[in-house]
């Protein structure tokens, strides 16, 4: 009697194919990932029906936390000859020269290095004042730890952060948010400034149980330098919700 | 991890080279390729957010006494955005940390054609103010709701009109809708024809006035401005609360909510 013999098989997957595919989806995800940066106040915008995108470039994104405090962030089109980084440097020159008019007793004034260290700041909500001592933190060891930290203020409920921002209707003595908003309206970034223009340009960002009155103060803010139209950024939701 | 087979063949002959079989398992890169395609998966933002472009009038003050002309008129609507306080108080009420948003409405002048008067018996008699909610349309029937049904009843000739034009782009007034093309040109069309009608000077339309209490939330004003777009409101415009406004709101809260 001959016993069947069973054969042996090897159990050995080829998993080069595999492998290959992985790599591919690998690298569609690399390349179309845009990773969320960082800000310095989480907010959830409110639904609404509206279904216009967001612009992505020569956008200034005014961030209304629920306290009131009021960051910007600047995008550009780097397709022209504007970086965001020389862009930004330039601003930090026109706002200050802007500042200087009314604080002629206490003007103020960046290095070169001070400037370069703004450049690479995602969004910056300072007070000029204080933005020098801010700035040089950077070359002190563990800089950018010792920047996110003055931010939050070590626990000091009076430390200055976020753009300083108040009721105001003089255009001609403009408080420091209508400052930066002014000079990026002057600047020499044509794209910039004619999106500003149409409105497409200025997109507030608050979070839904923000009060109203906190972004009242930000929209008065604009229409007091006659930026009557802007954006507000909301999620998308459907009509019958 | 990778293995090199080696016949061992007794039977070959001398001198012949021997054949090697390389093998590498990619079980653990692929393992390595699934985590890191995972972590990008979870990283990205595929949403992007949108955005609602308002427009507001200048901050001069001599526009404001020209609206206030026109926000006197017979069909204007004043809708005015509140959050819901705590009983007995005029704290802001949540449920899970969200402010619940209460609109107030209100139509022609604040206290009727004779005006809200000085005396409390006056302004409790002539408080016009009523509450609505955000509600959206029912879901069986398909019936707007609160404030929405307000809106929609003092825009009804527009609306009876808009509705045409939706009727008629269904069944392909505006062109085919067959292909991608057909349906693009036809949704230019309608949406022609669309502005035509918010802005045809012969239909009845409300003028609405958007305020609110500092209370309120930012997602309720961008509720309200939904509403406009949802009902094609052509005219609409955000305004300050008037002394008139907060003496009824108060007025309103004191009456209904002990």
């Amino acid at each position: 009697m001959g016993r069947v013999k069973i054969a042996k098989k090897s159990t050995f997957i080829d998993m080069t194919a595999m492998s290959d595919v992985t790599v591919l989806l690998l690298t569609f995800f690399m390349l179309t990932s845009t990773f969320l940066s960082k800000e310095p106040a989480t907010v959830i915008t409110p639904p609404s029906v509206s279904t216009e995108k967001v612009q992505e470039t020569n956008v200034v994104q005014v961030l209304v936390n629920p306290e009131g405090k009021v960051w910007l962030t600047m995008n550009n089109d780097t397709s022209s000859n504007w970086s965001n980084e020389k862009m930004r440097m330039a601003l930090l020159d026109k706002v200050s020269e802007i500042y200087n008019e009314t604080h002629k007793n206490k003007p103020v004034n960046f290095t070169e290095a001070q400037k370069y260290t703004f450049s690479k700041l995602g969004s910056f909500g300072v007070p000029l004042a204080k933005m020098g001592e801010y700035l040089d933190l950077v070359n002190q060891p563990e800089g950018q730890t010792k920047m996110d930290k003055w931010l939050e203020g070590d626990g000091d409920p009076n430390h200055p952060t976020g753009i300083p921002i108040s009721w105001n209707d003089n255009e001609s003595n403009p408080n420091e948010f209508q400052m930066w908003m002014k000079a990026m309206r002057q600047s020499s970034n044509e794209n910039l400034v004619s999106a500003i223009k149409d409105g497409t340009g200025v997109a507030i960002k608050a979070d839904q149980n923000t009060s109203f009155d906190i972004v009242h103060l930000v929209m008065d803010n604009l229409q007091t330098i006659h930026m009557n139209k802007f954006t507000l950024l909301t999620a998308l939701k459907g009509a019958e919700d | 991890m990778a293995e090199v087979q080696q016949n061992t063949g007794g039977d070959g002959k001398k001198g012949q080279q021997k054949k090697m079989q390389i093998r590498v398992d990619f079980t653990p890169m692929v393992d390595m390729n699934m985590l890191l395609i995972t972590f990008f998966m979870l990283c990205t933002t595929m949403i992007k957010s949108q955005t609602l472009t308002i427009a507001l009038p200048s901050n001069e003050k001599v526009d404001n006494v020209e609206n206030m002309s026109q926000a006197s008129e017979d069909d204007a609507v004043t809708i005015i955005l509140d959050a819901k306080r705590k009983a007995g108080s005029m704290e802001v009420d949540t449920v899970n940390g969200k402010v619940v948003p209460v609109v107030y409405y209100y139509f022609g002048k604040p206290g009727g054609p004779e005006g809200l008067g000085d005396a409390p018996e006056t302004i409790a008699a002539r408080n016009n103010l009523q509450e609505s909610e955000f509600l959206g349309n029912d879901e069986k029937s398909g019936k707007a709701r609160g404030i929405r049904e307000i809106i929609q009843q003092r825009n009804k000739d527009v609306l009876t009109e808009i509705n045409k034009l939706k009727e008629k782009y269904a069944s392909g007034g505006f062109g085919s809708l067959e292909t991608k093309e057909g349906r693009e040109k036809a949704q230019l069309a309608y949406d022609e024809a669309a502005s035509k009608v918010r802005k045809d000077e012969n239909l009845k339309k409300p003028v609405i006035i958007i305020k609110s209490t500092p209370q309120a939330s930012f997602g309720s004003l961008v509720s309200v401005l939904d509403e406009m777009q949802i009902n094609s409101i052509s005219k609409y415009q955000i305004d300050n609360m008037t002394k008139a406004d907060s003496v009824m709101v108060i007025d309103y809260q004191n009456r209904h909510h002990k």
